[in-house]
Order: C-alpha cells, then sequence, then structure tokens
C-alpha cells in the first residue's frame, strides 16, 4: 500500500534530480480507507521526523483536510488520532506519483509504487 | 556427492544477469519460496527488538517480508517498509501477519528516498544476490544513505561460504569438509554460485503427463516422477569470505567519505564530522552479520 507515511519517505531519484524532489505529486489516485491500529507511542515517536508541510499538501490532495497547518505545540489525543488516520488509514490503491521537479512518473497499481527506472535514468 | 551448488563464472552486463538469475527466479518461486520462509534468525530479532517506539525502518530486500511485523512483542510500535525487486513476493508481503504492510517495488542498488529519512535499515539474505564486488558495495552505500547521518542503525547479513555443519549444502571452495581455505586480507572474496530451487508443480497437473517407461536403464520410478513434475531454477549467489562483508563497509565508508570507528570523544574534532560504527559483526548459521551505526559531531 502506499500509505502516506511511505510517501512522506520517497523522493524522487532520477540521475541530476537533486533538488525540489520532494514530496511526489499524486496524479489519478484511487483510494481506499481502511481501519489501523491506534498506536500512540509510534505517533509520539515519529511525529518530530515527519516532513511536516509535505503531509499536509499531501493529505490536501487525496481530499483530506484534517491536519492543521502547523504542527500543534500540544500533542493531545485527538490530534494523534487524527494524524493516525492521514498516516496509517488512507490507502493509495491506483494512480501516479510524479516528482515536481523532473516530472517522472511513478506508478502505482495494486498498492505498490513502482520505484524502479530505466538504466539511463538511475543516478 | 551433492551437486547442490554449482560454482559459475558471471558474465555480460550484470543488470540483466541479475534479472535473469534472481528477479525472475523469485517472481517464479515467490509462492513456494515464501512457504518456507516464516521463521526469523535470533539475530535479527534482537536487533528489532532493541529500537525505541516511533522509529520507521527499510527492509532493503524484504522478499515476503517476514520481518516486517517484528517486533511481535510490541506491534505497531515501529514501521518497517519492505523493498523488493520482485512483485510476486512484495504481493505476499503487503498483508503478511494479517496485516497491511508498506512495501515498495525497487532495486536496493537505488535510494528511492529521502536521504537519511530512515530511523534504521536491515537488509538480510539479498547483497549476495548482486552478482559484483561494485554492485555488493553501491548496496551497502545506499543501505547507508538510507538512514540517519545522527544516529541511523543498520544491520546487514549475507550467506557465508562457511556452511554450518547442519546445513545440507555442500559449497565448492567451502570449509564444511575441514578443509581450511586460506584467506588472505587483500583477497577477501567468496565465491559466486548456483543455488537451485525445486519447484514443484501441483499434484492436479501430474496426471496429465504421460506415463513414462520405467525399465529406462539406471532411472528409478521416482526419478521420473521428479523430472516430470519439478522445475529447478538456478539462482545466484555471491558467498561471502570470512571478512569480506567487513571490507564492503569500509570501502562504502570511504567512497562516502565518512570514518569507520566509534565516535570519537576527541574535542578537537571540527563540528560535522561523520562515521560509521561497527557495533557488533560475526557468523550465525550459516551467515555473516554486521551492525552499524551512523554517528556525527
Ligand atoms: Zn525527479
Amino acid at each position: 500500500m502506499v500509505r502516506l507515511i511511505t510517501h512522506n519517505l520517497l523522493a524522487c531519484h532520477v540521475r541530476g534530480c537533486n533538488s525540489n524532489n520532494f514530496p511526489l505529486q499524486f496524479q489519478d489516485v484511487q483510494i481506499g480507507l481502511r481501519e489501523a491500529e491506534f498506536n500512540p507511542d509510534f505517533l509520539r515517536g515519529f511525529l518530530p521526523k515527519i516532513e511536516w508541510n509535505a503531509l499536509v499538501d499531501s493529505a490536501r490532495q487525496l481530499g483530506d483536510t484534517s491536519l492543521p497547518a502547523e504542527q500543534p505545540v500540544m500533542i493531545d489525543d485527538d490530534f494523534l488520532k487524527t494524524l493516525h488516520h492521514v498516516l496509517l488509514e488512507i490507502h493509495v490503491e491506483e494512480g501516479a506519483m510524479v516528482c515536481p521537479n523532473c516530472k517522472h512518473v511513478y506508478p502505482i497499481s495494486n498498492g505498490i509504487p513502482n520505484m524502479l527506472l530505466a538504466d539511463h535514468e538511475i543516478g | 556427492m551433492p551437486s547442490d551448488v554449482t560454482t559459475v563464472s558471471v558474465s555480460g552486463n550484470p543488470d540483466e544477469y541479475e534479472d535473469e538469475h534472481v528477479h525472475t527466479v523469485y517472481d517464479e518461486i515467490a509462492g513456494h519460496f515464501s512457504s518456507t520462509r516464516y521463521k526469523p534468525w535470533p539475530i535479527i530479532a534482537q536487533f528489532i527488538s532493541s529500537l525505541p517506539a516511533g522509529w520507521v525502518g527499510l527492509d532493503s530486500g524484504t522478499g515476503n517480508g517476514k520481518y516486517l511485523p517484528l517486533p511481535l512483542d510490541r506491534p505497531g510500535q515501529l514501521w518497517t517498509i519492505g523493498l523488493d525487486r520482485s512483485i510476486n513476493l512484495l504481493r505476499i508481503a503487503q498483508t503478511v501477519g494479517q496485516k497491511h504492510r508498506e512495501v515498495v517495488l525497487g532495486n536496493v542498488l537505488d535510494v528511492p528516498w529521502r536521504r537519511g529519512a530512515f530511523d534504521y535499515a536491515i537488509s538480510i539474505a539479498t547483497i549476495h544476490h548482486l552478482s559484483t564486488h561494485e554492485r555488493r558495495k553501491t548496496a551497502v552505500k545506499s543501505l547507508l544513505q538510507s538512514i540517519s547521518p545522527d544516529y541511523g542503525r543498520a544491520l546487514i547479513y549475507v550467506w557465508a561460504m562457511e556452511q554450518d555443519s547442519l546445513s545440507k549444502r555442500i559449497i565448492p571452495g567451502g570449509q564444511q569438509t575441514g578443509e581450511t581455505q586460506v584467506v588472505t586480507d587483500k583477497d577477501k572474496r567468496g565465491v559466486d554460485v548456483f543455488v537451485p530451487w525445486v519447484l514443484k508443480e501441483p499434484s492436479s497437473n501430474r496426471s496429465n503427463i504421460p506415463a513414462r517407461h520405467t525399465s529406462h536403464q539406471g532411472t528409478s520410478p521416482l526419478t521420473i516422477m521428479h523430472e516430470s513434475s519439478a522445475k529447478a531454477f538456478n539462482r545466484f549467489y555471491h558467498m561471502f569470505a570470512a571478512g569480506e562483508l567487513e571490507q564492503l563497509v569500509i570501502e562504502a565508508a570511504e567512497d562516502m567519505n565518512i570514518q569507520l570507528g566509534p565516535k570519537s570523544t576527541d574535542s578537537s574534532i571540527n563540528a560535522g564530522v561523520s562515521g560509521i560504527a561497527v557495533v557488533q559483526s560475526g557468523w550465525e548459521r550459516s551467515n555473516y552479520y554486521i551492525e552499524l551505526q551512523r554517528w556525527r559531531i
């Protein structure tokens, strides 16, 4: 599955594409919602490492506007539940991710993103 | 003598070579292979158990994803994302342990991630499928570039020439027979081999196979059955020599221009110096492993 937890880590790796290569932009996506187990310990630990702006923008591309534009100072359970839903319960099943810089298209099929490149594109 | 494992010499384009002798094979045998691979090795389970809640990791060459559900005693406290070159293995990994996992189709030579985005990375029984020394070094570099330069931890596991006495395999040039193979410091090179995977076709197909004449010279009915209902795939492996995995890490650190050794306590060292420490390395059950941690001042 491509959930936003993974999307927040992926970047374009085409040869020479070293800046503005993150976050990849979703295109023509089909999404599915699936409940996942809520784990506040995981979320608290992961939170400082999230690229926040990328997460907020990408969630909006998937039609979810529940995250605040700025990371809140006070971390309560309500916020963690919202974060949990955005990171772990929205599954991108089909579609593509496009590099904002070089426009390379990484297809997503049956929930699996294809990050393989052709020989001449490898960095 | 069992002719199980045979030495090979790698030639041609390594990408195409690995496509034919690794990726295609795993795509063909995925289901059967996966049914035989379910027990995590102890050192790997211990490594994952030692990681704090909230860490996110990469399993580079995840195969059927058997490490993705770890740690079993505190599920969901970590997220390990699986990368593999075999789409059919990934389809199995996608729901391993009856939960949805995160998997990515990719090559272990590449870094399709924000640099340093992961807290940890594991590469288990994967780098030995790469067909040149240079490519194995690149895979180690890519793994190290995926983890945090400040504290990222990594564990690498590869198949050893030195095989467990319990192992059924006989390795050409290996040490199982008790003959000591001399490996000099300059030549920590293992051996390139094919390891067959025999895929039995579903028994329902067998009825369609015409019966063969069983009195054929020197061939038992059992062998004929075997021949007619099974297909063997040769998987490429580079079996590592003692010290060879450490050597790869030394060369990877040199290429990345980072120090190899424990974090320096010398206060005169300039800020920004970065390095990689070997936490432990050794041999376990026919495999060599090395655990690493990156550091930066
Ligand atoms: Zn790009």
